[in-house]
């Protein structure tokens, strides 16, 4: 029961950090590979704050979710549309985008790492203190409890969203044809922004919520994340918002059951070697709709 | 001279064994093989080559040799392997395959020393043979470059179908882009840990493919040319980066950004670019070519588009 609670948990953080990526790939093709330095820096930033002055849990996440999504949206300012814009060919575009990413990535990483000596931070100074109840044998914290009311809903609010909103409709119509859609009268650049800060704000929260349950949080854990936010997104099938919530909990639960089999470090294998398995199984993922785009 | 040659030595080797690395990932992009899988051969070269020497007394010729004929058809098995996939899930898929080494390498036990890795690698290498060796490898590199090979390789990345069209068996040129990318990374590899001497799980990892990346994207990705210069940047500049200390992490990081966003070709591009814009004005101030026939003028307008091909 204490480990599916803890697959509960853990899986509510991957699927806060993965929805948002899966978002962008899905809808406006853009996979970010500086997700984690995102994720990673809004926790950080939140960190600095705690430094001057005492917050509730509140607005430690608040600060954390419009630092992520300002970040986001500069990069997609400042980067990827001007890759884009220059890009000869979409594949052009896509490559240039992750190694842009990746070159991104590294900045917010060693500003981090500069300030804190590579050693783990936490938000120990906020005036939110970290509870633990008894239930019969169950051990539950409010902070888990938090995390999971707020990934489900959070995750629920964006498939509606997605799915039920004219704005949905017309974000789902780029991922299919973007020439179409801006026929179709859809701003694909107002859109592309918004998407871009949706996602930067999930990553912000996910780092708050990541660094409230495990205590602390190393400059370098947005590049772990960011592989196993991957093998999710994958296991799941891009663009699809059941498959990413599948492809959370259950590498969750994969990851868990490795933990308490073996005693190496193994863990790390288990998203690198589920991103293998599923591409060469069903490169669609589980809840894939089939690739329009083949080359 | 040799005085700078003695104190630098180390920076010389790193630079050999950072080209190599740059090769083994650039071979298969200019195949239109989106493969990360050199970086996975570099640190399995690493490991292989301390094992070789430690454990079985072999000297450093037969283990270079071996080495890579074993990381060429490990990374072939991963091309067949992983064949059908393109673009963005190819390279995903060869990511995974770096970062599981780096699992295997923490928890192989004796073989690999955990986390501590493999030290005390000494053997009959001397810089002669890397300089010889490197020197052939990056000749090999360049010929795949010229006549008809070139053209069947630009053929390959560029258009796929018509390549297949024209008679170039597709599938046996990605392939053999994977065997390419698996010597070239052991290559790396084996020469760095017979130099160095110690390889621990830290050596390789993600910021290695992050730094052939580098120096493919900022010397320019489609000719040796620019793996050559982005190697030489990349291994020296840290050195002249010392006034700025802590913050060379961050610079390394705006200038490939930067160079992504603007140079998708490259310094080696930005030459080509300015050669040719050059020599057309040189042309063009030296009159219209008298008597020029209709071909010939159309030949010298495709001429810069073709570069921009390259």
């Amino acid at each position: 029961m204490q480990d599916l609670l803890t697959v509960i948990s853990l899986g509510s953080i991957y699927l806060l950090f993965a929805l948002g990526m899966s978002l962008t790939w899905g809808t406006i093709d853009i996979l970010n590979f500086s997700h984690g330095s995102i994720f990673m820096f809004s926790t950080f930033t939140s960190y600095l704050v705690l430094g001057e002055t005492t917050l509730p849990f509140v607005a430690v996440a608040l600060i954390a979710v419009v630092v992520g999504a300002v970040l986001s949206v500069a990069i997609q300012v400042l980067a990827f549309e001007q890759i884009i814009k220059r890009a000869r060919t979409k594949k052009n575009a896509e490559m240039q985008i992750l190694i842009g990413g990746i070159g991104i990535a590294i900045i917010p990483l060693a500003i981090a790492q500069h300030h804190t000596k590579s050693n783990p931070f936490g938000l120990r100074a906020s005036s939110f203190e970290v509870e633990t109840w008894l239930l019969g044998d169950l051990r539950v914290t409010n902070i888990s409890v938090i995390t999971i009311v707020v990934a489900v809903a959070l995750w629920a609010a964006v498939s509606l969203w997605l799915h039920r909103s004219r704005h949905g409709l017309a974000l789902r119509s780029i991922g299919v044809d973007a020439e179409v859609a801006s026929l179709m009268g859809v701003d694909r650049r107002r859109l592309a922004l918004a998407t871009m800060a949706v996602s930067g704000g999930l990553a912000g929260l996910a780092g708050v919520l990541f660094t409230f349950s495990l205590g602390a949080l190393t400059p370098e854990s947005g590049d772990t994340l960011l592989v196993k936010a991957f093998a999710i997104i994958i296991l799941g099938g891009v663009g699809s918002m059941l498959g990413v919530a599948f492809g959370a909990f259950f590498l969750a639960a994969c990851e868990v059951w490795v933990l308490t089999q073996t005693s190496g470090s193994w863990v790390e294998a288990v998203s690198f070697g589920l991103i293998f398995l599923v591409l060469l199984v069903r490169p669609a993922g589980v809840f894939g709709r089939k690739e329009v785009r083949r080359t | 001279m040799m005085q700078f040659y003695f104190s630098n030595i180390v920076l010389i080797q790193a630079t050999m064994t950072g080209l190599l690395l740059a090769l083994s990932i650039q071979v298969p992009i200019r195949m239109g093989v989106f493969s990360f899988a050199g970086a996975g051969a570099y640190g399995i070269g690493c490991y292989a080559g301390a094992i070789f020497v430690l454990d079985h007394q072999l000297g450093a010729i037969p283990t270079i040799v071996i080495t890579c004929l074993m990381t060429g058809v490990i990374v072939l098995a991963l091309g067949v392997l992983i064949q059908k996939l393109t673009g963005l899930y190819l390279a995903m898929a060869t990511v995974a395959f770096c970062l599981i080494i780096s699992v295997i390498a923490i928890n192989g036990g004796t073989t690999t020393g955990g986390s501590t890795g493999r030290y005390g690698v000494i053997s009959d290498f001397t810089m002669g043979g890397m300089f010889a060796i490197t020197a052939v490898a990056l000749v090999l590199v360049a010929l795949s470059e010229r006549g008809r090979l070139g053209r069947r390789v630009d053929a390959v990345r560029e258009d796929p179908e018509l390549a297949a069209s024209m008679g170039v068996n597709v599938r046996r040129y990605r392939l053999v882009a994977f065997a390419v990318s698996g010597v070239l990374g052991g290559l790396a590899g084996s020469m760095n840990i017979l130099v160095r001497s110690a390889v621990s799980p830290l050596d390789i990892g993600f910021h290695l493919i992050v730094l052939a990346l580098t120096m493919i994207i900022v010397g320019g990705s489609l000719s040796w040319k620019g793996a050559v210069l982005g190697a030489l940047i990349f291994t020296w500049l840290p050195d002249l980066l010392k006034v700025v200390g802590q913050w060379q992490e961050l610079i390394y990081g705006v200038i490939v950004a930067l160079a992504a966003v603007l140079l998708p070709r490259g310094l080696y591009g930005i030459y080509v670019d300015t050669k040719r814009s050059v020599q057309r004005r040189r042309r063009e101030a030296a009159g219209p070519p008298a008597g020029g026939s209709d071909d010939e003028t159309h030949a010298e307008r495709l001429e810069p588009e073709m570069e921009g091909q390259r």
